[in-house]
């Protein structure tokens, strides 16, 4: 047969026809609908067996038990754990979203070392003897105080460890972040003598006056606090909150009462003087009042009249008398300071004369009230073996009360006192008021060595990175943090393999003790971090392992408490905002972002409002009634003795007119797209101002001017 | 070159020209397709629409085109069922429209949807309930109807007529164009009414919501009648536009006459059910659900009042008036003012049914959500219209589209 | 198989006054069900969270301005008279969210869903959340999947589940235990469990020993004054989101606050003082 162009044109028509007949498409057609419903790049989570462990979450100073669901091994969801004594059930966003931290882009692989500006990936083995050498060259020069270890808290056996580090090492430079801890036990310090630390009965409260602490925006154990505040309503507690803007704790509150920021102080001192006036203090706590008591009220009387602090605090008068009559009139009333998280800048004045009002009511140590306890030391360390250096640098003056203090004063100086440097689980370069002078002081200590999990601003600037495990990795003693009424122990546990080459901190200093041979080798005769624990945790390890957590202080403390108001009785200042500008700034905490270590995640991230971040913009809120001129949403620059930034405006009803809010925990600059470029990092624009009375940055905020860009 | 192609006794322009033309038009068309491509490939991410916005830019363009697309249904109606035969002179052309509009709705379609590859589902796993599942059967029936009536005037192309196959193909199946017409008529209720429907039924949204007949609310029918009215309109739209492309008339005045003024009528009862259901709408329905009218068109930086007194006054009332009076509708500029402005109002009538439904905030905390398309959506928009001039400028220059060109255009005719 | 005879209606009831908008709930939700995330989600019109915290104010000034947060699942709506024509339901022309009649939770099946985002539109409470992208998690991070339920695809719809797959898993156990009800407590989502303020009740509506169902007291019969509407709860301080819409979900909120309840629904002038000390303040 001829092929023709006419038969092949029949052919073509009649086989495309015959295609179009036959199953083939039909077929296809569906084959790709199911191609489609298996892309594979579109993941399967292999099924399993499903188990959970329990463990504690360190994320944040809550310590909350969490219950984690693996399948075959695998964690796939934190959850609170319900029987915890902490939490009880229940956890805060970022310990849910827990198990992102353990991929987090921005995690610290393995051992880095720095060789000009760039890191390069090394061997456990090389880095730890890399800093056991320039540890050793301090010793062998007899100069062990020119190391300084800075910490995220000096509760737990990995702090311990560090101290117990620094004072075999033989340097007494061993400072930690400031937190509610911190300032809570410095209040306690400085009323009841050395060795105390408070804690605050929320569950049983019936009158909590918070100076501003953000009860529901993450202040002390979060998710105890969102129980205690939640569950006001079945106790019919009252929830007074003085605070300049309608912060999350403001608006769940029963009154909130804006209040000048900066001024919380001289409102408590003027209440303690209503108190003290209506002779409303309770009688037989004041046996215990001695220092200056006398000295004190005539202060209280004399400075703080209610009219005066009217005026100042922006609080009207009989709000003043009112508030305070009925807190002292309460059954089981709490005063809390600590604005906001309660870490950071905040004041010592402010805290001890807001603790003054718990003290004269004296709802100490009873169901409800204020717990004032000595430092529950469950860990036991062995004494550390000193030698000739050791001792010669213990004995050699601290260089600063606060990191803060110890920056300032590199900075002051031409060259650096400090040689080495050790940060574990913080990020000062980050997290402190004015960073970037906190760098430039980094910058100048020759060599500086970061314990982190994450390549955060702290761990760009050092020399050497020791790549920690993180929370679900590793086993751990978490106590329960001050602030909270009971004390706990819980014990976190390892609920993965250590996804990158990374290790326990305590094994790394251990490793680097025993690099360092002589004393410090047999004050760490350790096999390893965990044997170690077991050793100084002795007395509540039982409880740990059968329960995963210990219960130290039941039902509450019973000592006898003495009250000293020699601090207060001075008068010290009230820390003004720097500046000459027209608004105060103010930093808001968020709970959904994180402001210290780790950085958020990039599930909390995802929950910040569009009235936070937008894109790479964040928000400032004002009141529209200050913000002539200025458009909601518009940009503006916010311009501060420190520094500048650009920002958009949130006009917000629920902010004091004059004053500006800004959310902290934004504007990280390390690599982690999720969570990092976004907004401004607030700190930037903070000048810290050290108060006199605890050495530690007490700027609450900073004067602001605001125009468009 | 392609002298061959071109009908009998008809003049077109030289093929250099002619493939000139096409060539600017399908770089447009291009540039669509290159759109299209992205938004298979990366996904609809490539739009501006986001979760407020599920229905937005091309949703609108569908319904639209649909709603213009709708005078090949209701001339082929006038002419096979109500035998106005005049309307033969013009019919080939509304058909190829319609056509042209109902390839493009499915091609946006399958652009849209999420899932390309699933989107036969919507038959095999079809919920009577859904409005969208009805639009999807009568659509493609009737898109199928539609190149059934195209057939017969591709067939009649100088070089396929003179296949004798073909040639009696093209004859019988003229003769058997009343059923298919009566099927598209048919069909085209249904879909018209039921894209209606789509919104009408979102008892979520009291923008769109409206009572009805049965399981049809109000706006089935609305849609079925505004397609009616105003699709003749684009039909005399485009006419008019290809006559000015061409440079000569094509369609005797008393055809044109004729359909507008017809148009006219449905567009003057159509315009009178829409305000009565808008008033209805305005002050019973939306306020029994708790929404003052003005709810809809305030607190926004687009959607205020204006639209509703465009859509209904301006593109609805003045046109159906000027088209029902003798005077202004056998005025050229007043009939092209009218007809214009027909196809502005169904076309805004689509928008506020479809992109108003979802701007407005519905709870009662929630605000307006405004969108602008990005450039893919309008590339992949503008496509169909540069397929569409490519079609109408090959069908016209190589098949007898219209019936009187010849007999309009006698060169000695007009010279003596 | 378990003899599940009687119809559940699934539901919960969220406390507005205990709710601290700390936003656990919605992470505890995007953790267990697998949610996404990408670099910028600033963009909340297309940002995927099942479980959507709002921020409602009272819309005064300083210094009586008010917050209160509203989170916001699925409202698993019975549609107009409770018939199960779910708004979002009614409309997905291939079946791919279907209402389940023996619990009143409304399906997403995201093989079948191609994708037509009708149902989004249909949709008041923007509970619905297409995939504009392909779901793309940083290298690793996969490994913290949960395989009990399927990652979606770019291209689809996905909603809140009231966590079906944990209904599921109970219905199992509860099979495997050779018990023939699922125990109030077997059967909680991930939001509620997740919830430090308890603030969230969930349960069976159609069950008076449940803690949701005292709350709420819904009612079984059709308001008289809006046919369309049934289930309305008995309890005067307990609302639902636009509840004269006819959707008639099974989440409730609960308030001690007026303005907070009024910002539940549309009222016309003069409307809420008349029907605001009416249980289920909607009637009018
Ligand atoms: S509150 Fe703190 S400890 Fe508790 S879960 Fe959250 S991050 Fe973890
Ligand atoms: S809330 Fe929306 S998605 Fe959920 S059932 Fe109702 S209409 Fe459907
Ligand atoms: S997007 Fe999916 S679920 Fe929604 S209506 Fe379309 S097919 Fe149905
Ligand atoms: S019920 Fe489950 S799926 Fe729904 S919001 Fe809560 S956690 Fe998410
Ligand atoms: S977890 Fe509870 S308190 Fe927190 S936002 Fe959700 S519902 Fe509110």
């Amino acid at each position: 047969m001829k092929v023709d162009r006419r038969s092949f044109l029949g052919l073509g028509l009649g086989a495309v026809a015959g295609i179009a007949i036959s199953p083939v498409g039909a077929k296809l057609t569906d084959d790709l609908s199911i191609w489609t419903q298996n892309w594979p790049w579109t993941p399967v989570p292999p099924d399993g067996e499903i188990t959970y462990d329990h463990s504690v979450c360190s994320l944040c100073p809550g310590t909350c038990g969490i219950t984690v669901r693996k399948i075959d091994g695998r964690p796939v969801k934190v959850e609170g754990r319900d029987t915890y004594p902490v939490n009880n059930g229940g956890a805060c966003l970022h310990g849910i979203a827990g198990l992102q931290y353990l991929y987090d882009p921005s995690r610290v692989r393995t051992p880095l070392r720095k060789i000009n500006t760039r890191f390069v990936p090394v061997s456990w083995e090389d880095a730890l003897s890399l800093v056991a050498d320039r540890l050793g060259e301090l010793r062998e020069k007899q100069t062990p105080e020119a190391l300084a270890c800075i910490t995220d808290t000096d509760q737990g056996s990995v702090a311990g460890l560090f101290k117990h580090f620094m004072a075999a090492f033989g340097s007494p430079n061993l400072l930690t972040m400031p937190d509610l801890e911190s300032w809570l036990a410095k209040a306690a310090e400085t009323l009841h003598g050395s060795g105390h630390t408070l804690g605050f009965d929320l569950d049983h409260a019936d009158f909590v006056l918070s100076f501003g602490a953000g009860l529901i925006d993450g202040w002390g154990s979060p998710v105890a606090c969102f129980k205690a505040v939640a569950g006001r309503k079945q106790r019919d507690a009252k929830l007074i909150q003085f605070e300049p803007r309608l912060s999350n704790t403001a608006a769940a509150a029963d009154k909130w009462i804006p209040v000048n920021p900066g001024t919380e102080a001289d409102l408590a001192l003027a209440m303690c003087g209503v108190l003290l006036r209506e002779n409303l203090f309770e009688p037989e706590f004041a046996d215990g009042f001695k220092g200056g008591f006398m000295r004190f009220n005539a202060m209280v009387q004399e400075k703080y009249p209610v009219e005066a602090v009217a005026d100042l605090t922006g609080v009207p008068a009989v709000i003043i008398e009112e508030t305070a009559i009925a807190f002292a009139k309460a059954k089981m009333p709490v005063a809390l300071p600590g604005k906001g998280r309660g870490d950071g800048a905040q004041s010592l004045k402010e805290f001890a004369a807001v603790h003054t009002l718990n003290c004269l009511v004296g709802n100490i140590n009873k169901k409800g009230g204020t717990f004032v306890r000595q430092n529950t030391d469950y860990l036991d360390f062995p004494y550390p073996v000193q030698d000739a250096v050791a001792r010669k640098g213990m004995a050699a003056p601290r260089q600063a009360a606060s990191v803060q203090e110890l920056t300032a004063r590199i900075n002051q100086s031409g060259e650096s006192e400090l040689k080495v440097l050790m940060v574990y689980n913080a990020n000062p370069c980050y997290s402190l008021n004015d960073p970037s002078s906190i760098r430039t002081a980094f910058e100048k200590i020759p060599f500086k060595v970061c314990f982190s999990s994450f390549m955060d601003e702290t761990a760009m600037v050092s020399d050497v990175i020791l790549p920690i495990s993180t929370f679900l990795e590793r086993m751990e003693d978490v106590p329960s943090k001050a602030g909270f009424a009971g004390s706990v122990v819980g014990l976190a546990k390892p609920v993965v393999n250590p996804v990158f080459d990374t290790r326990s901190p305590g094994d790394a200093v251990i490793q680097i003790a025993r690099a360092l041979g002589g004393t410090l080798s047999q004050s760490f005769g350790w096999r390893n971090y965990e044997a170690c624990l077991e050793e100084v945790a002795a007395g509540i390890w039982d409880d740990l392992i059968r329960q995963g957590y210990a219960v130290l202080l039941n039902p509450f403390p019973a000592e006898p408490v003495t009250t000293d108001f020699a601090f207060l009785a001075e008068n010290p200042e009230t820390i003004q905002p720097a500046g000459e500008y027209e608004f105060t700034l103010i930093p808001i905490d968020n709970i959904g972002i994180t402001t210290t270590v780790p950085a958020s995640s990039p599930f909390a991230i995802k929950t910040v409002s569009d009235r936070i971040i937008k894109g790479q913009d964040m928000f400032v809120e004002i009141n529209p009634q200050t913000a002539s001129g200025l458009k909601d949403g518009g940009f503006v620059t916010l311009t501060t003795p420190a520094g500048s930034a650009r920002v958009r405006v949130d006009f917000n009803d629920g902010i004091m007119p004059g004053v500006i809010g800004m959310v902290k925990g934004l504007g990280h600059r390390f690599d982690n797209k999720y969570v990092a470029g976004k907004g401004v990092n607030v700190n930037d624009l903070i000048s810290p101002v050290i108060e006199p009375g605890s050495g530690t940055d007490a700027a609450f905020g900073v004067k602001a001017g605001i125009s468009r860009a | 070159m392609d002298a061959a192609l071109i009908p009998e006794g008809v003049k077109r322009c030289s093929f250099p020209k002619f493939m000139l033309g096409i060539a600017i038009v399908g770089a447009v068309l291009l540039w669509g397709v290159y759109a299209m491509l992205l938004c298979w490939f990366k996904g609809l991410n490539q739009t501006n629409m986001n979760d407020y916005y599920g229905f937005a830019l091309w949703i609108w363009a569908d319904l639209a085109v649909i709603a213009i697309g709708g005078g090949a249904f209701f001339t082929g109606l006038l002419k096979y069922i109500f035998k106005i035969d005049e309307l033969k002179n013009i019919i080939n052309f509304a058909v190829i429209i319609g056509f042209i509009c109902y390839s493009s709705a499915l091609l946006i379609l399958a652009i849209d949807i999420g899932q390309p590859l699933r989107g036969w589902f919507i038959f095999w796993h079809a919920n009577v309930h859904s409005m969208l599942t009805e639009v999807a059967f009568c659509l493609s029936c009737y898109f199928a109807v539609l190149t059934i009536e195209f057939i017969p005037n591709i067939l009649e192309n100088r070089q396929l007529n003179k296949v004798p196959f073909f040639h009696h193909l093209a004859h019988n199946m003229h003769g058997t164009m009343a059923i298919f017409a009566a099927t598209g008529a048919f069909l085209s209720f249904f879909h018209q009414g039921s894209l209606g429907g789509v919104a009408g039924v979102l008892y979520g949204r009291p923008f769109a919501f409206r009572e009805g007949l049965l399981i049809w609310p109000w706006t089935f029918f609305l849609f079925t009648w505004s397609a009616a009215a105003f699709g003749p309109c684009f039909t005399l739209l485009v006419t008019r536009i290809t006559e000015a492309v061409a440079g000569k008339k094509l369609v005797k005045d008393n055809v044109v006459h004729l359909l507008a003024k017809i148009s006219g009528w449905m567009i003057v009862t159509y315009i009178i059910a829409k305000i009565i259901d808008t008033i209805y709408w305005a002050t019973v329905t939306a306020p029994g659900l708790g929404f003052k009218m003005s709810h809809f068109y305030t607190n926004n930086g687009f959607y205020g009042y204006w639209i509703l007194i465009a859509e209904i006054i301006v593109c609805g009332v003045i046109p159906g008036l000027l088209l029902i009076n003798k005077t202004t509708r056998e005025n050229p500029t007043l009939r092209l003012v009218a007809i214009t402005l027909g196809v502005i109002g169904v076309c805004l009538n689509r928008w506020v049914m479809v992109l108003q439904v979802v701007a407005v905030p519905v709870m009662p905390f929630d605000t307006w959500a405004l969108y602008i398309p990005s450039w893919q959506e309008v590339a992949t928009t503008i496509l169909p219209v540069a397929y569409g001039i490519i079609l109408i400028a090959v069908t016209y220059r190589y098949l007898p589209v219209f019936p009187q060109e010849v007999e309009l255009n006698q060169p000695t005719a007009q010279e003596s | 198989m378990i003899q599940d005879k009687i119809a559940h209606k699934f539901g919960m009831v969220i406390d507005l006054d205990k709710c601290t908008g700390c936003g656990s709930c919605t992470v505890s939700c995007m953790s267990e069900n697998n949610v996404p995330f990408k670099e910028d989600e600033s963009d909340k019109k297309d940002s995927i969270t099942w479980m959507r915290v709002y921020r409602l104010t009272n819309g005064k000034p300083f210094p009586d301005a008010q917050i209160v947060y509203l989170p916001r699942p699925c409202q698993h709506c019975g549609g107009t008279g409770d018939h199960g024509h779910s708004p979002c339901v009614s409309v997905c022309p291939a079946t791919a969210t279907d209402y389940g009649y023996d619990t009143g939770i409304v399906s997403q099946i995201y093989t079948r869903c191609f994708g037509c985002r009708y149902c989004m539109v249909s949709c008041p409470y923007h509970a619905r959340y297409f995939n504009w992208w392909d779901p793309v998690w940083p290298e690793g991070m996969e490994k913290y999947l949960s395989p009990n339920v399927s990652p979606r695809m770019r291209g689809v719809v996905e909603k809140c589940s009231f966590c079906y797959h944990r209904y599921q898993l109970a219905r199992e156990k509860a099979y495997v235990d050779g018990v023939d009800e699922i125990a109030e407590a077997a059967y909680q989502t991930a939001c509620t469990t997740a919830c430090p303020a308890a603030a969230i009740t969930f349960g069976d509506l159609n069950n008076p020993a449940h803690k949701v169902h005292q709350i709420v007291k819904p009612d079984p019969h059709p308001d008289p004054m809006n046919p369309g509407v049934v289930g309305k709860s008995r309890n005067p301080k307990v609302f639902r989101l636009l509840e004269r819409l006819g959707t008639n979900p099974k989440v409730y909120y609960m308030s001690e606050r007026e303005w907070v309840r009024k910002l539940g629904d549309s009222y016309l002038e003069g409307e809420w003082e008349k029907v605001k000390n009416i249980y289920g303040s909607a009637s009018q």
